[in-house]
């Protein structure tokens, strides 16, 4: 006997609820804006510059003593691993010129700059290494990233981020129209602003896993609602004359089992990550878990409420109604 | 849609023998396979294997004061030689910037400066650039005033410059982390002067660093050791020629200015013993630095002889008698690594520019271990519960459709090595991920196939329609996601690429699984089966 996860025919109408769906998402997006603006994002060291140290946790060397020993400014926190054993995380900027020594102090004020964050990493390791007595092998992890870098990074992640949508846009207005293409990105907008202003509220690390978790919600949330366009486009081509909402209350109905299916083998997918994957792709698969919820409920709501105002008609000029051997045998 | 003819058949179960093929070296021991098995696994990202990445870049500013520096030696030999009709031009000359500033010191009788006359001079030794346009010269020499000459570097030639600097860097970084050419280390060169050095497994960055840091330049000056000399250089008063240098081992050391033997009369370095069997430098000159060093020892005998790595002294030996053959060693009190590091540094040769480094990552094994572990547990575990969501959902079908999951992951192994790319941990993640969504086909399948059920289509009708109406829907959201794949892929750098490949190939992969090999299953199963209906 198998399980219905979802009954096979609904009849939820979808569009009578468009204005409190998009009243919603535009609730989210200026919240999301005004925490962004507000509280910001919690950038980690591949867009903020500066260290992270990660050391076992050990009888001696423990979290409070890292603290009380080396001190100068660093936070200090501790991070459990899926086998349960436990590391200390250390984070730091530039320490004060003062620690770095004369040689440091010699150089002009723009090799400082450059240089103060790889200084401060080798000053922190040699301080850790010799109060702890510990050899590089105890050192999990040891990153630092000057501020050159760290700002292209997230000039690059951003770029990724807006060329990605401008391909998309273009992908389907060449194979549906304008309306559906605006609708499409509006939704993936939408999405990735939501996921930036959840990082803000909760503060999560925002680095450049995320921005790859960024991407991948951005193609979910597309794949998602070209899923939905494509049977829109479908049902409108059977009924000519058919109001816009209907057309996309029978395509939505029609698609919603596939849609919570696929949301949740993906999701199943995705807790698998965040349980067992470690600390590492936490923060990653947070967003995405995030992002299989908002980009489901966008595809639904905000992608056809848009395209229901901009027009669900594909006709373009040239283009026959029905492609021969493009739709396959009906 | 639902026939099969055996050239299909064969080609499907082609491709799935070679991933199989493929990716089993990443599953199973294959060191006692036959020779024709292919044996090689996935390459692991740093992040899983554990070592150090290290960004790094010259500055093109430094590069052309470097070339200046050069330069300004040339300019030197030029002005200062005296022919029969000509005396020599004295001058100083300054290196700011991108500018070599030489200012004329000595008027002629009519108060004017020998400047056209400097610029010709100059002029001889301009060469032109390797690699330049024809014809072209190195360097812009103009007069900058009365007294003064202004040496530049035409902008055209600046990114020629740099780009020679940062192949000569590459050869040396190699050469001093790796003098034996046996470590696994990989050095890329990013952009027009940043090189990203990744040394698997090694634990130390700051090694790599003090390795990179220094600038190479090894010379050998003669010590004037009177009294008097160094009392005035230690007052401030340094006699002209001269230079006051220190060492960790050596007290303040008065040196000529010009070195005897230079960086490019050294053939090689190497690490030995000495006769109490402590770690010791050794050196082979080219007959060209053999025969300098030959002559100089043989005309200051009874002098020192001081061999000075970037300004520091690293030691000042007697030349009791002169010395021919070219084979110098130099004793101190160094490790076997500290020796062997400076004689890699010495023999891989000056650096062009100083290295500034940008970003540094180190991950140890340990965590790399720990990450593939967490990796392969969360993989298994969401392979697993996606699978059982699949079969309760679907039956028979969901079998098929987790078979195909099962090929896929076997098939983004296979390509990933053949593509020769590297797995790292978010790529862990993304092809975790391509399960979620590698689901997806089969399930707009499915979907389908009930839905024409429904309408009171037979199973083959059923079948072939819901296969044929999903194509163009699984191509068009499918091509959607590879675009962001793509981006990830040219934008992204270090573990995000690698997940970007990951995604990249689940994406083509499940659509080979999920619509063809399930397809010829499901066909498979309903010929030898004959069900009447799908279970909905």
């Amino acid at each position: 006997m198998l399980i219905k996860y979802w009954p096979a025919k609904t009849n939820i109408p979808f569009m009578r609820y468009r204005y409190v769906g998009v009243a919603l998402s535009i609730l989210m997006i200026i919240g999301s804006f005004v925490l962004l603006a507000t509280r910001g994002l919690n950038l980690g060291v591949d867009f903020a510059g500066g260290s992270v140290i990660e050391l076992t946790e050990s009888e001696t060397v423990t979290v409070s003593e890292v603290r009380s020993k080396i001190g100068n400014g660093l936070t200090v926190n501790s991070a459990t691993d899926t086998d349960g054993t436990r590391r200390i995380v250390i984070r730091f900027g530039d320490l004060d010129e003062s620690l770095l020594g004369p040689e440091f102090a010699a150089l002009s004020p723009e090799e400082k700059v450059e240089r103060a964050s790889s200084e401060s990493n080798t000053f922190v390791v040699n301080e850790i290494k010799s109060t702890f007595n510990l050899t590089d092998q105890d050192i999990l992890r040891n990153d630092s990233v000057g501020p050159k870098v760290s700002g292209e990074l997230f000039r690059e992640g951003m770029i990724a981020l807006g060329v990605a949508t401008i391909m998309m846009l273009l992908y389907i207005a060449f194979r549906y129209s304008w309306s559906y293409a605006i609708g499409g990105v509006a939704a993936l907008a939408h999405d990735a602003i939501g996921t930036m202003g959840l990082f803000s509220l909760l503060q999560i690390e925002f680095d450049l896993t995320t921005v790859a978790a960024l991407l991948t919600i951005i193609g979910y949330s597309i794949n998602d609602s070209v899923v939905v366009f494509d049977r829109i486009r479908k049902v409108r081509r059977k009924y000519k004359q058919m109001p816009s909402n209907e057309v996309i209350d029978i395509a939505t109905n029609e698609t919603l089992s596939r849609t919570f299916l696929t949301a949740g083998t993906t999701l199943i997918a995705i807790l698998a990550i965040t349980i067992f994957g470690g600390p590492v792709l936490q923060g990653m698969s947070i967003a995405m878990i995030w992002g299989i919820f908002i980009g489901t409920y966008s595809s639904i709501f905000f992608a056809s409420a848009i395209v229901m105002a901009l027009g669900t008609d594909i006709r373009r000029p040239g283009v026959p109604d029905d492609t021969p051997g493009f739709q396959g045998a009906s | 849609m639902l026939q099969f003819p055996a050239w299909k058949v064969l080609l499907v179960l082609v491709v799935l023998a070679w991933g199989v093929v493929m990716a089993l070296p990443n599953a199973v021991n294959m060191s006692g396979a036959p020779d024709w098995v292919p044996k090689k696994s996935v390459n692991l990202g740093l992040d899983l294997r554990g070592g150090v990445y290290l960004e790094m870049e010259i500055r093109p500013q430094d590069v052309i004061g470097g070339r200046l520096d050069v330069f300004a030696r040339d300019v030197r030999s030029a002005l200062m030689e005296r022919t029969d009709t000509q005396a020599p031009v004295l001058h100083l000359a300054e290196v700011s910037g991108r500018t070599m500033t030489i200012t004329l010191t000595r008027a002629d009788a009519s108060g004017n400066f020998p400047v056209d006359d400097a610029i010709a001079r100059i002029e001889k030794v301009n060469g032109p650039l390797e690699g330049g346009l024809a014809g072209g010269k190195t360097f812009d020499v103009a007069r900058a005033g009365p007294d003064r000459i202004a040496v530049t570097v035409p902008a055209n030639s600046e990114n020629l410059m740099v780009t020679d600097a940062l192949a000569k860097t590459e050869t040396i970084v190699r050469r001093r982390i790796d003098p034996d050419g046996v470590a696994e280390i990989s050095i890329t060169r990013s952009g027009s002067n940043r090189l990203i050095l990744e040394a698997p497994g090694e634990p130390d960055p700051q090694r790599l660093k003090d390795l990179l840091s220094r600038d190479g330049r090894m010379t050998f000056n003669i010590v004037d050791d009177s009294a008097s000399s160094i009392a005035a250089a230690q007052a401030g008063v340094v006699k002209p020629g001269f230079r006051l240098v220190s060492g960790p081992t050596t007290e303040p050391l008065l040196i000529r200015s010009i070195p005897e033997i230079v960086g490019s009369d050294i053939a090689s370095a190497s690490q030995g013993n000495d006769e109490a069997n402590r770690p010791q430098i050794n050196f082979r000159l080219n007959s060209n630095g053999a025969r300098k060093f030959f002559e100089t020892t043989r005309a200051n005998t009874n002098k020192r002889f001081a061999i000075v790595l970037d300004d520091s002294v690293m030691s000042a030996p007697n030349i009791n008698e002169p010395i021919p053959g070219g084979n110098v060693r130099i004793t101190g009190d160094f490790t076997m690594e500290e020796a062997q590091d400076l004689a890699a540094i010495i023999s891989a040769g000056e650096m062009p520019a100083k290295v500034q480094f940008l970003d540094q990552r180190v991950v140890s094994s340990t965590l790399g271990e720990d990450s593939i572990r967490s990796g392969y547990l969360a993989a298994i575990v969401g392979l697993s519960l996606v699978g059982t969501f699949m079969i309760l959902a679907y039956g028979a079908q969901g079998v098929f459709a987790v078979a195909s999951l099962a090929m896929n992951i076997v098939l983004i192994f296979a390509s990933l090595t053949l593509l020769n790319a590297t797995l790292t941990l978010p790529g862990i993640a993304g092809i975790i991920l391509t399960i979620g969504m590698a689901v997806d086909a089969n399930v707009l399948v499915f979907e389908r196939i009930r839905e024409e059920q429904r309408n009171g289509r037979s199973i083959w009708t059923a079948v072939q329609a819901g296969y044929e109406r999903a194509l163009i829907t699984i191509l068009d959201s499918n091509i959607t996601t590879l675009f962001a794949a793509g981006i990830l892929y040219a934008l992204g750098s270090g573990p995000v690429k690698g997940f970007a490949v990951t995604l990249a190939l689940g994406i083509i992969t499940s659509v080979f699984t999920a619509f063809i090999f399930t397809r010829m299953l499901t066909v498979f199963w309903m010929k030898i089966a004959k069900p009447k209906r799908f279970a909905v």
